[in-house]
Formats: C-alpha cells, structure tokens, sequence
C-alpha cells in the first residue's frame, strides 16, 4: 500500500530539492521502472497485455500474414465453404476467407477504437480539469451537461446521431484514408462517452486544487491556464491512463455493435461490420459457425484484455480504487 | 424522505426531459436539405404551393421560438408525426405495436438475471476465492465483454440450427398464435426461450459483478464486525446484515443500467427478428425514417429517466441518511 502512496504522490510542483532537469527524469525513469514491477506483478494485467500486443501486431500489418483484404471481387474461395486446409477458418456467404478479413478488421476496429478514445479523453480531460479548477456556475453547468449525457441512452442516442451525421457530412467524404461513416462512428462514441471521463477528472481535479503545491503556485502569480497545465494535469496522469484503457474497451464494443445493426461500412470491414454480415447472409441458422466465431471471438478477447489491463491500471495507479476485485 | 429531496429530484427529471425534447427537435434540423424539398419532391411544383404549403406546416415562421413551441405542443399531445416507411401510419401507432414483444423481452430478461446474478454475485463476494468466486467471477467478466449478439449468435448455432431444440427467429409460428390455448403460449415460450436466454445470459455477468463488488465492500464495515463479535451465524450475517446494504447501490444501478439493457436488447433482437423496439430501429434505420427513429429515442430516453427518477425514490426511501 506505501508504494501505491508513493506513486500517488506530486509529480511536479513538489520539486526534488537539488535535483535539475537531468535528475527529474532519472527520477520519472526510476518510478516507471517501479511502476511496471508491480505492474508485472499482476497475472490479469499481463494477460491482457499479452492478448493486446498479439492483436496489436495484426492490425499494424495484415497484408504480411494474409495478403490484401479480399473483397466480393477478389474472393478466394466459394459461398459458405467449411474450414480446410487452404481457407483455415472457411468462407462466407461471397466466399470471401474468414482469416483474411478478422485479421484486416483487426486494424480497422482496433483504429477506430484508438481514435474515439481519444477524442472522449480530450473532451473529459479538458472539460473535467476546467469544471474541476474554475468551480462555481461554470463548474455547474458543465457538470449538469455531463449528468444529461450519463442519464441518457447513449447507445440510443448514437444511433439517431450517427445517420444524421452522415446525412450531414456525406457517406464519401474521407479522411487520412478513413471513410466519413467511420469517422461519424468515431465522433459519435466520443461525444456519447466523455461525460464519465469529466466526472472522475473533475473530482481528483477538485481535491488537488487544494493542495499546498498549488497555493504556492498561485501565490508566486502562475496564471490558472498554466497550473492547469503544469501542476494539476501531471497529476491526474495516472487517472487518465487507467480510464483511457477502459474508454477503449467500451468504444470497441460501441463501434462493433453500431457496425452491427448496419451503421459501418462495407468497404472498410471492422468486426462488427463481419458479423452484421453474417447475419444478413443467415449464417447462423445455416449453422455456418466458421463466419461467426473468429470475428466474435476476436472482439470479445479484445474487450476481455482492455478490461483486464484496465481494472489492473485502476487498482495501481487511481489512489481511490481499494482493492475490489 | 423529505419534500425538499423528492422536489429536488422530480425538478431535475422534468429538465432532463425537456433537454430531451430540445435535442430531439434540433437534431431532426440539423439534417440538410428543408423538409419541403424532401417531402414536396415535384421540381414542377409552382412557387405559390411552396410557399401555401410552407404556411400550412409553419415552416415559414422562425425556428425558434414559433416551431419549437409548436413541436413541444404536438410532442405533449402524444403527435410524434408519420412514419417515412410504413406510409400514413402515425409514428405512436407503429412504435406502439412494437412495445409489447420488447417489454416481454427485456422485462423477463432482467428479472432473471437480477436474481441469478445477484445470488451468484453475493455469494462469490461474501466466500471471496472460493470455487463458486473463482469460477463465477471468470464467467461473469468473459460474458460482460460480449454483446449481446455475439451471445446471441452461438446460440442460434448450437441449440436452433444444430440441435433444434428452438426456432431460429420470430416470435411465433406460422398461425402459432392462433392455436387453441395452452399451444399458442408453448409456442410463443418456445420461441422466447433463445432470445431470453442471450439478454439474460448478457445481464447476469453485469450484475453478479457489481453485487460482488458491493459484498465486498460491505464485507469490511463496522457493523459487519460487529454483528459477528455477537455470535451471529455466517449465513445470517450475510442475509440480515451484509446483503440489505449490498443491495443499496444495487437498485440505483439496476435503474440507470436500463437504457444500456434497451440498447443490447436492440440487438439481441437483431438476431432472433424479435419483433419488437430493436428490429423496428434497424427497419426504421435502414430506410431512414427519422420520425420513428426520434419516436425510438424519445420513448427510452424518457423511460430511462422515469427509471432513473423511480430508483432515487426508492434509495430514498430505504437509505435512512438520505430521508432526512
């Protein structure tokens, strides 16, 4: 429990007395050497881990292990054929190899769920540390919009939200190579998901605010934006990284199940988009158990993993987390 | 439970609804393109019926506040407008048709999985490490990573297209219903069974979970120490002590989670074509109907603040530190 404390504690603000820039990182090396000992430590975060770099590897080159994402066009082998020794997990209903496209929609669920995370972080941090450190009626209303958003039916309100968008931004627009549908899809799950990230960011903010360190900032005439910046969001670090992993988990399973009920898109297939497939081909009740497996197996390993690594970041880095599990 | 806390908490459910209201009249236009232009497609259409047909829908009056007030006056008189797709039919009727199957669903589903997850999860807490934690919590965490239709769909499988034991889809047979009475409701329970298994299947991981946790938590209080240092047996420690507090938390998220158990059962009906809310959404979806599909949200967002609002009442009334 002292370690924990001890990782807790300042980041910046509490200066290491005689230490310059050189040994602030000698000191920041040493804590994360620390950090992932006990990191180590953990059997769930480290299997999680595991399953995260194997799919991790995948998504960052699909072509090296299974060449091109095959299309209706490009397809290899015949409608619904079984697993054999040339199409290892079978075909689907265009006869389009199963392996070939999980490992592609491993890039593209995996890219989609990195970058709504980020926008949710960026959305929670940034309103969280703001509400947090002005406190009063901006604090207010900010945090009664946040509490609209987690009373609400989010997942209902993406899915009004997401066509309407795409209506708005028009289904050919693309960006960096990603298609307007997917990018809605992106945007959807970050402005449905910030207001928990905001709500635990403005709560730490709140008691940090209160700290010494910060007095003595604003006494010595630091201005709010830069105490934000260089006292209380080091210290809210630890938080962030925990709730960024979690955030994760839930975005792919946002992505996956809007991709499923026919919201993605065809040409760029996530897993989700391979399973609304299956359904519309009737995989299922044909008993073609090779199309629904593999994608289904790989979206519930990925969530499993980031839940595992995320509850472990929890349990070690966030000071209010007891040991619950 | 004090008027001052029942006002505050009624105050608060009647803004949240009018956000509601607001969003879901803004959002519609958002869209591109005026709804003359969708709706009077006619390029020969002379300027004069535009602009009478303008005036008959008040389109020619400012957005705020001459239409907005307009559309919350409908709204309240229960007009939620016509359906795109299913033509003429007001968007109550059609969306009233399809609350049935769901509520059945999602009603039966929960309520068996607030007692097999909260037993399970009790259990698990209050012999933290044992078999029935070490097992149960492993299954619990696996099934919470699953969407519902990624249960759904290995059900179909193994107990519809490979052993089947249940019909694949639909909510009866073909003049299932019409059967004489103990049949039709065999065959309407048949066709439940796979459906009602995947939603609850969904839940209990969730609750069992949340209801360990809570036990656990409880586990550590004064009381609990207390009530042991008395003499008390394990097993009525646990039921008379430890599980009435456990369950506090238990309600408020049993309520709030009732949005995001609308959501999935959207799409455990997706794979069974359950006729109800989920596969209305997806038909409504897929030739773009917004009216029903703001008729969709606005009767769960509603029901999820009412849910909301319900649960606050009964914590109120069971947490003697908030009656005051």
């Amino acid at each position: 429990m002292s370690a924990a404390r001890a990782s807790g504690a300042p980041v910046s603000g509490a200066p290491v007395s005689g230490a310059g820039k050189a040994g602030r990182w000698r000191l920041r090396a040493a804590q994360l050497r620390a950090f992932a000992a006990r990191y180590a430590g953990r059997a769930d975060g480290m299997l999680g881990l595991v399953v995260l770099v194997f799919f991790g590897i995948l998504a960052l080159a699909p072509e090296l292990f299974v060449g091109p994402l095959e299309t209706a066009t490009r397809a290899s082998a015949h409608a619904f054929d079984a697993p054999s020794a040339q199409h290892l997990l079978g075909a689907d209903d265009l006869g389009r190899d199963i392996l070939n496209r999980t490992v592609h929609g491993a890039r593209i669920s995996m890219t989609i769920g990195l970058m709504a995370t980020v926008i949710t972080l960026v959305f929670g941090v940034v309103l969280g540390l703001v509400a947090g450190y002005s406190g009063g009626l901006v604090d207010n209303l900010l945090m009664r919009i946040a509490d609209f958003f987690l009373v609400l039916p989010t997942f209902v309100l993406a899915l009004i939200l997401a066509p309407v968008l795409i209506e708005v931004v028009g289904a050919d627009a693309e960006v960096m190579g990603i298609r307007a549908t997917l990018l809605v899809i992106i945007v959807v799950i970050g402005i449905t998901s910030w207001a928990a990230t905001a709500r635990i960011i403005r709560s730490q903010t709140l008691s940090l605010k209160e700290r010494m360190f910060v007095d003595r900032a604003r006494v010595v005439g630091v201005g709010p934006g830069r105490i934000i910046l260089r006292h209380i969001l080091p210290n809210v670090m630890n938080l962030i990284v925990a709730n960024a992993v979690l955030t994760f988990a839930s975005a792919v399973l946002t992505e996956t199940t809007l991709s499923f009920i026919g919201l993605g898109d065809p040409f760029q297939p996530s897993w989700g988009q391979i399973l609304n497939g299956a359904q519309d081909s009737g995989a299922a009740g044909l008993g073609a158990w090779w199309v629904i497996a593999p994608p289904a197996v790989s979206v519930v390993l990925v969530i499993l993993a980031f839940t595992l690594m995320g509850n472990a970041l929890d349990d070690l880095l966030n000071p209010k987390s007891r040991v619950r599990r | 439970m004090s008027a001052r806390y029942l006002g505050q908490r009624l105050l608060q459910a009647i803004v949240t609804i009018a956000a509601i209201v607001l969003l879901n009249f803004l959002l519609f236009r958002l869209m591109p393109g005026s709804p003359e232009r969708i709706l009077l497609r006619n390029p020969n259409l002379s300027q004069q019926v535009v602009e009478a047909t303008r005036a008959r829908w008040g389109l020619d009056k400012p957005l705020i506040p001459d239409q907005l007030v307009s559309y919350i006056g409908s709204t309240l008189e229960g007009d939620l407008g016509y359906s795109f797709k299913f033509r003429g039919q007001p968007v109550t009727s059609v969306i009233a048709d399809r609350v049935g199957p769901t509520l059945l669903l999602v009603g039966l589903g929960e309520l068996i999985s607030v007692f097999v997850g909260i037993a399970i999860g009790a259990y698990a807490g209050w012999r933290r490490g044992g078999v029935v934690d070490r097992v149960g919590s492993g299954v619990s965490l696996v099934l919470y990573s699953m969407p519902y239709f990624v249960i759904g769909m290995p059900l179909i499988v193994i107990f519809a297209a490979g052993l089947g034991w249940f019909p694949t889809s639909g909510m009866t047979s073909v003049g299932g219903g019409d059967r004489p009475f103990p049949d039709n409701i065999i065959d309407l329970a048949r066709h439940l069974a796979l459906p009602l298994a995947t939603v609850s299947l969904g839940l209990i991981g969730q609750y069992s979970i949340l209801m360990r946790s809570a036990i656990i938590e409880t586990r550590s209080e004064d009381y609990i120490t207390t009530a042991r240092a008395k003499g008390l047996r394990d097993g009525r420690v646990l039921r008379a002590h430890a599980f009435p507090n456990a369950m506090l938390p238990m309600v408020t998220l049993i309520a709030i989670n009732l949005g995001y158990v609308i959501g999935g059962a959207i799409t455990a009906e997706i794979v069974f074509s359950w006729p109800g809310l989920g596969t209305l959404t997806v038909t409504a979806l897929q030739s773009r109907d917004y009216p029903v599909l703001q008729g969709i949200f606005l009767l769960v967002a509603v029901s999820v603040v009412l849910a909301n609002l319900a649960a606050d009442i009964i914590y109120g009334l069971l947490d003697p530190r908030v009656r005051r």
